[in-house]
């Protein structure tokens, strides 16, 4: 019992605090609403919606642990699937078609990625503004490309991304899992990781220390460039047609979760199993309205109420814990 | 001299200058009926509204904070505003501008206090109370256009300070309203350059620290920028308002992008520290310049969310290249 008790101290607080969130959402879903909010179609759709914008989280988590921010994933995101749906578009849908459309997508995310990163390590520009032009320049190439109205006609093979199952879990939510156990694995177990973080923490001590600063950099926004391509590839096979302006909330929503999850705005600090925990309690949040019936746009009202409390309780916790450790406890 | 002349002919407001005029030539060339009286009016009228929220964001931008928030609070301004119009039956326009400056100054005050006390990030605080400000409107205000805009106030939309005709007859007429930008400009420049507040803000997007040693109330001049700058996005929000003779809730939403990307192509700093209305006042010319002449140019509807983004990149990635090599220049 003592053990399971320093176990539960020892956890981070901001997960448990979302553990109990979506505990506490689910059992008064399951009070109000039984049949609807605990039923199969519900729960599987939540796993279909989730993961887009929580494989988009997971990139801009990556870029705020570096010290920066990425506004730019959902114009990424919608490049990349545009690119892809032209190229299967072009070859004729075949299944060869189809891998070859998704990974031309991939590859333009990085490379929008890449795009970034050295405008932002080289030119020394602040993140901030070169993902919010990055934005801009992607959602425009993107429009270029389509002119305007949405690309459809995509093959049949390529719509079970989104809507597939296997034994009962849908796909979408198994790239999740993928996507969030590679970029755990590469923030705890890689040198890359650790160099992250310590860039994120104090750029200029890390560079001093040997860190190339740069290359750190340019791997960062490659990385969040693909998971945005990635998010991409599942929401252009959700909504079945590629468009440049698909997801456009998904910028707001992806800064919330991350913050929410316990990233440090500041850089430095991110855990992947926080920044879940808080897709799944938005997710929670977003189908509880849905069934409830409450009018769409107070969702976005909820969201940025949700993100500055979220931000309020973070400094005054670490006030408190500030105070203590000056106390010498 | 000399010095003096060569350090002034490479200002960035010189290159945005530069920039300017060699695409109004190119416009010029393509077509012969650009210069004249005639677009000075319709640029100075596109203008008129962004030249409002870029001065207030340019100071926020100085002072080392950023303001995403603007476009939600000018939203709900001028859609609450017309509707306390509407209900009380209220018309006058002064009564509007004052409310509409009221209800954004509030907001302001939300985002001043979230970034001064709490100490969030002012990118998410701003993000978070545009969030709540725009749901706001559209959960518990509504939807709808509203058209019916009150006489007086509608009245305002038809007052012209100049009017020209051109030889062939068509009747170009300058808005009185472009007054408050003018107006904004003026006080903007003046705080900046002689009062101890607008050395203040420079000091404060220099460095907090250092400021607040050197005697500056930092918290208190936050708080005072961050409310002018929801009060003036009120003011724009209902100058928009009466300007397009319609009131929509949504209307300036995603606008902050080309507000932020102006003030930073007229060679603001977005580190915080440099900054001047002129180099605003161009950058947004340039942008306007660009927004409204590219189908002129010959280049399509499509292309022009990739041409403005391709222009923004083009201006941070020159302004910090400069700052780049001053930093790295021998200092004396």
């Amino acid at each position: 019992m003592d053990k399971l008790k320093t176990n539960i101290r020892n956890m981070d607080k901001n997960t448990v605090t979302l553990f109990a969130i979506s505990v506490f959402i689910f059992i008064i879903m399951g009070i109000l609403a039984p049949k609807s909010f605990l039923g199969v179609t519900n729960l599987q759709g939540m796993c279909v919606q989730f993961p887009e914008f929580g494989i988009l989280s997971l990139g801009m988590m990556l870029a705020m642990i570096s010290g920066g921010i990425d506004l730019s994933l959902v114009g990424i995101a919608n490049l990349s699937g545009i690119v892809g749906t032209v190229i299967m578009l072009k070859m004729g849908g075949g299944s060869a078609s189809v891998f070859i459309g998704i990974a031309v997508g991939l590859l333009t995310g990085m490379l929008c990625g890449i795009f970034n990163g050295i405008l932002i390590g080289y030119l020394q520009i602040p993140p901030m503004l070169v993902t919010l032009c990055g934005l801009q320049l992607f959602t425009g190439l993107g429009l270029a490309i389509t002119k305007g109205p949405a690309l459809t006609g995509l093959p049949g093979e390529f719509s079970v991304i989104a809507n597939g199952t296997i034994i009962g879990i849908p796909i979408a939510l198994i790239i999740f899992i993928i996507a969030a156990i590679a970029v755990s694995f590469l923030l705890k177990s890689t040198v890359y990781g650790q160099h992250v973080s310590y860039k994120g923490t104090n750029a200029i001590a890390s560079g001093y220390s040997g860190i190339d600063n740069l290359k750190v950099t340019i791997i960062t926004y490659a990385i969040s460039g693909l998971l945005g391509a990635v998010g991409g590839i599942v929401m252009t096979s959700h909504y079945n047609s590629a468009k440049s302006d698909y997801g456009t909330s998904y910028t707001l929503l992806s800064l919330l979760i991350v913050v929410l999850g316990g990233t440090n705005p500041d850089g430095g600090k991110g855990k992947v199993i926080g920044v879940t925990l808080a897709v799944i309690v938005l997710q929670l949040v977003s189908s509880a309205f849905n069934i409830l019936r409450v009018n769409s746009f107070v969702k976005t009202f909820v969201w940025g109420l949700i993100l500055i409390f979220i931000m309020i309780i973070t400094t005054i916790v670490d006030k408190k814990q500030i105070k203590r450790e000056a106390k010498g406890e | 001299m000399n010095k003096k002349i060569s350090y002034i002919m490479t200002s960035n407001e010189m290159i945005v200058v530069y920039i300017i005029i060699g695409l109004s030539v190119l416009i010029g060339i393509v077509n012969p009926a650009f210069f004249g009286m005639s677009t000075i009016i319709s640029l100075s009228r596109s203008m008129l509204v962004t030249l409002i929220f870029a001065v207030c964001e340019m100071i926020i931008i100085i002072s080392g904070g950023i303001d995403v928030s603007f476009p939600a609070i000018a939203c709900i301004s001028l859609y609450a505003t017309i509707k306390v119009v509407l209900f009380t039956g209220i018309d006058n326009p002064a009564f509007a501008f004052l409310l509409a400056g009221l209800i954004g100054m509030a907001f302001g005050a939300v985002n001043a206090f979230l970034i001064v006390k709490y100490k969030i990030p002012p990118l998410i605080a701003t993000l978070g109370v545009s969030s709540v400000a725009n749901g706001g409107t559209l959960a518990f205000l509504g939807t709808k256009e509203i058209s019916n805009i009150p006489d007086n106030i509608d009245r305002l939309s038809k007052a012209f300070i100049y009017s020209h005709t051109n030889p062939d007859g068509i009747t170009y007429q300058l808005t009185a309203l472009i007054l408050i930008p003018v107006f904004v400009c003026i006080m903007a420049f003046l705080i900046l350059k002689y009062t101890m507040l607008g050395r203040g803000i420079y000091a404060i997007g220099g460095d907090k620290n250092a400021a607040r040693i050197a005697g500056f109330n930092v918290s208190g001049i936050q708080f005072i920028i961050y409310m002018a700058s929801g009060c003036f996005a009120g003011i724009g929000g209902i100058t928009y308002m009466i300007l397009m003779r319609q009131a929509s809730p949504q209307v300036l939403m995603g606008s902050e992008m080309m507000v932020i990307a102006a003030v930073v192509v007229g060679g603001t700093r977005i580190t915080g520290g440099h900054g001047s209305v002129l180099g605003t006042l161009l950058g947004v010319g340039l942008i306007t310049l660009v927004q409204n002449n590219l189908i002129m140019l010959g280049v399509p509807t499509h292309f022009q969310t990739f041409v403005v983004g391709l222009i923004i990149v083009i201006g941070t990635s020159i302004t910090s290249l400069r700052a780049k090599r001053i930093a790295n220049s021998a200092k004396v």
